[in-house]
């Protein structure tokens, strides 16, 4: 099975800044694979980078085998990269439905003209509400956004990258913020979206056990450069992650 | 009434019928209670709607910023006006080169969108005023194209099918007509994906991206579409004026149909067309302040900026937004009364 | 040949400093407030009119006239914020601040018209020859040149790097601009922001408004000056938005374009200027220089 994402040698300096060193790895279709390290090693750029908001300084970047490195970030989204935000971006002054719509938009392939001489966008209810009963949470359509509260808007910002039927979904720090029962149905969320749909999905967290118990592989970053790479287990006794998180123990 | 509100689908049905109704009553009493120039006023107030509607497109629902409205309109006026007024050796008729007018128009804003459109937010405001002031001068000075200062008179009256408009409330009807058409076929961008494309370019341009939305093309789209409509309103008042000159172009009146739409709402179609209408006929309404029009005008626009800056229809939504609060609100203490009760 | 040359570069650049003290206020608005001006142009005007009214109808002489004249300056500048920038500051459409400038250039229109009326004032030229009561005329390289143009060049000059300096290279213009990127870190960082924005709109008007006086002799004080900015708007997007130098270089050059334009085109002398504006543009999206903050757009 050939890698969904992978990363050979990226580099990128922002000024002075190295923000990626020489960075490689894949992810496989199906796999949830971690992306950790300390605050400011340079997780949420290679995000950037992954998605197209920022340009590689060399190296490659290939999704599906085909290499987008030089590709705009809008084509990456429509070859089937998802992405969800830290904090959720989503439409302020609009309702769920209109934001929710820009997810199916993506995953639609009609293009504007289609949209306005009437082509009825695929039905989306039934798969929405589906993925609402493992989101744990309901809502009226035509509400605004700004009536959910943060915890839900993470969630559904996952379930408008869903709906938009990717091959590979970039999620930045899903659980900041929520708490213990909302994070459970974030890991189901995610659960199906790999195992049932097959869909690769790169992890940025901090909450460890998170990271441990549900990441197959994890690639761990700091100052930009990749320190470890392996199942949890081996990450978690590497000493040089350890030295990262915790410092270096000054007396021996 | 209440319960009325409540139910989505009805509610837009009652907002529909209203404006239906405003609109019918509107188209009735207008042309009695008008004399002739309040009359002409009032048909180039709806030739300003349209050109209002453009702002709506392209800031409204696009976040951009523009003044280029008067250049396109000037485009779609000389466009008509050359035509049809056999100053180029010949004349076509007027009804086909006015629905020719708009095409022409979305060609030269596509090609000016394609150039201006590679620069970001600020850059590309300016460099539409400089659009603007490129084509004034060319349309005061030029001559064989424009007519220099005087203008190009003489154009035709307009002819559909035999039919001919031939006073201004004629006229009224004949422009209310195009309005009605330009604003639905608006309306319903605003329900598709360009609509949506274009707001997630207004709130949050890195997020567009990352859902597939080519932000270029998708703002020259607008901006072409937007072009096209200013193009039909300088068709309309060429044959409506049957004269055009330069002065109806400048900056100035660039400004003026920004603040109509912003007056109203400036992402909401009813609103751009009520703005339209109230600055143009204002001049017209407080005659007696003749000398301090322009001073109560200016201070006007400080205010509505303060106190009401998503424009009148953004005052008349968020009436309706806490009517509903408050029905919500008695509902769930009637049912929380209720599920006391049966305790 | 040369003459003209001369003639036309000395003009140009005459034009261009005063375009470059619009231009100035511009950036500054940008950087230490946060917003676009689009009554710039009317400021000047008002500058040119007060100068016009304490010169001609008050018959000051210089020495009274420029305190009271920067007095004067400083009010309108203050009245300015208050009406246009204060009650907007929370707005939460960036565009509603624009739009309130542009209403409070109507509002200036009208005002200067009520109170001197619309014919154009005028005044005497800056530097008066004493044997013929007109212009006083310079012989420079064999061309006859207006001293006027020499003293606007000067001290706009000054004044234009006595900005700078402020600016960029003071303490001052640094809270100024930390006040304007994040007004909530700047307050705890100790930094009075409602100061440094008055302190802002002070220094622009006075900046403005001599630039106003200057060219009251040789374009009259009317309406029309307000259509000035239009060039420093030019200037400073040649320049590259907010940055101070390029506002400054973008407005010179601005200026010299104009002049020379009127060689072979002179009637569309404001087609080339936008046109050149344009290519550059193209060519070069972000301006000559590299701009310093992020476009706020």
């Amino acid at each position: 099975m050939k890698p969904i994402l992978r990363l050979e040698q990226v580099n990128k300096r922002f000024g002075g800044v190295i923000a990626a060193d020489d960075i490689t790895f894949s992810v496989m279709p199906g796999e949830v694979h971690g992306l950790i390290g300390p605050n400011g090693a340079g997780k949420s750029t290679l995000m950037n980078l992954i998605s197209g908001i920022y340009e590689c300084d060399s190296g490659y970047i290939f999704f599906d085998e085909k290499d987008i490195t030089k590709m705009p970030a809008h084509s990456r989204a429509r070859l089937g990269i998802g992405r969800t935000f830290q904090t959720p971006r989503f439409l302020q002054r609009s309702s769920i439905r209109e934001n929710l719509l820009l997810g199916t938009d993506l995953g639609d392939h009609f293009n504007y003209a289609q949209s306005y001489f009437g082509k009825k966008g695929a039905d989306f209810e039934a798969e929405l509400n589906e993925l609402m009963q493992y989101a744990g949470f309901t809502f009226d359509w035509d509400d605004d956004i700004t009536a959910l509260p943060f915890g839900q808007r993470k969630i559904l910002e996952i379930v408008r990258a869903m709906l938009s039927h990717p091959k590979l979904m970039l999620v930045d720090e899903p659980a900041a913020g929520l708490n213990s029962s909302e994070i459970d149905n974030v890991i189901s969320l995610l659960t199906k979206a790999a195992k049932e749909l097959g869909i690769g999905i790169l992890l940025i967290e901090h909450a460890m056990d998170l990271v441990m118990n549900f990441c197959e592989r994890i690639v761990v970053i700091n100052f930009g450069k990749v320190i470890a790479y392996g199942s949890p287990s081996e990450v978690s006794s590497n000493p040089a992650v350890i030295e990262a998180y915790l410092g270096r123990d000054n007396d021996a | 009434m209440i319960k009325l509100l409540q139910n989505k689908k009805s509610q837009i049905k009652l907002s529909t019928m209203i404006t239906l109704l405003i609109a019918v009553l509107f188209l009735i009493t207008m042309p009695r209670i008008n004399k002739d120039y309040k009359m002409l006023c009032l048909n180039l107030t709806l030739i300003y709607a349209l050109c209002a509607l453009s702002i709506s497109i392209m800031l409204g629902m696009g976040g951009q910023m523009t003044f280029s409205a008067v250049a396109m309109m000037g485009v779609g006026g000389y466009f008509a006006a050359n035509l049809c007024s056999g100053r180029l050796g010949f004349s076509l008729p007027t009804f086909p080169v006015l629905l020719l007018a708009p095409i022409f128009s979305a060609a030269v804003a596509l090609i000016f969108g394609l150039i201006l459109l590679r620069l970001r937010g600020t850059y590309f405001t300016f460099s539409t005023i400089g659009l603007v002031q490129v084509a004034w001068s060319f349309y005061s000075m030029y001559k064989p194209l424009f007519g220099g200062y005087d203008g190009i008179s003489g154009v035709p009256k307009l002819s559909i099918f035999g039919y001919t408009p031939s006073n201004y409330n004629e006229w009224f009807y004949v422009l209310a007509a195009f309005l009605v058409i330009v604003a639905l076929l608006v309306e319903r961008i605003r329900k598709t994906k360009l609509g949506r494309s274009l707001a997630a370019i207004r709130d949050n341009e890195v997020a567009a991206k990352t859902l597939g939305i080519n932000v270029y093309i998708t703002k020259v789209i607008a901006f072409t579409i937007a072009g096209s409509i200013c193009g039909l309103a300088g068709a309309l008042y060429a044959m409506h004026t049957r004269y055009i000159s330069a002065d109806m172009f400048t900056f100035k009146v660039g400004v003026q149909y920004i603040i109509m739409a912003m007056l109203g709402g400036v992402n909401n179609t009813i609103g751009c067309i009520v703005g339209a209408i109230l600055v143009g006929m204002l001049p017209e309404w407080l005659r007696i302040a003749e000398g301090y029009v322009n001073l109560l005008y200016g201070v006007g626009i400080i205010l509505l900026m303060v106190f009401m800056p998503m424009g009148l229809s953004g005052v008349v939504t968020s009436i309706i937004k806490s009517l509903k609060k408050r029905h919500k609100k008695e509902v769930t203490a009637i049912v929380k009364k209720a599920e006391g009760s049966e305790v | 040949m040369v003459n003209t040359l001369v003639g036309l570069t000395v003009n140009g650049l005459a034009m261009g400093v005063i375009y470059a003290l619009i231009a100035m206020g511009l950036v500054l608005l940008v950087r230490a407030v946060g917003i676009m001006n689009f009554a710039q142009g009317d400021l000047l005007m008002l500058g040119a009119y007060i100068s016009c009214a304490l010169i001609v109808d008050l018959k000051l002489p210089f020495w009274a006239f420029v305190p009271v004249a920067l007095i004067s300056f400083a009010i309108v500048g203050i009245i300015f914020m208050a009406t246009t920038y204060w009650p907007l500051r929370n707005a939460s459409y960036p565009q509603a601040v624009i739009i309130a400038t542009m209403g409070a250039g109507y509002a200036l229109k009208e005002l200067v018209q009520m109170a001197w009326g619309s014919i154009p004032r005028t005044m005497l030229p800056l530097v008066i020859d004493p044997k013929t009561g007109s212009a006083a005329i310079l012989r420079f390289f064999g061309v006859n040149l207006q001293w006027q143009f020499v003293l606007i060049i000067g001290v706009c000059a000054m004044l234009i790097l006595m900005v700078f300096i402020l600016f960029e290279k003071l303490y001052a213009g640094r809270m100024m601009q930390a006040a304007a990127q994040d007004k909530y870190a700047a307050e705890l960082l100790g930094i009075p922001t409602v100061l440094t924005i008055a302190v802002t709109y002070i220094l622009v008007n006075i900046v403005v408004s001599i630039g106003g006086y200057m060219v009251a002799p040789i374009y009259f004080a009317s309406t029309t000056l307000a259509n000035l900015q239009l060039r420093a708007f030019a200037g400073v997007v040649l320049g590259g938005f907010g940055n101070l130098k390029g506002a400054v270089y973008g407005s010179l050059i601005i200026g010299l374009v104009e002049s020379y334009s009127t060689l072979k085109w002179s009637s569309y002398k404001d087609a080339v200027v936008f046109i050149v504006l344009i290519l550059v543009l193209i060519v070069r999206p972000q301006g000559i220089f590299r701009e310093k903050i992020a476009d706020k757009a």
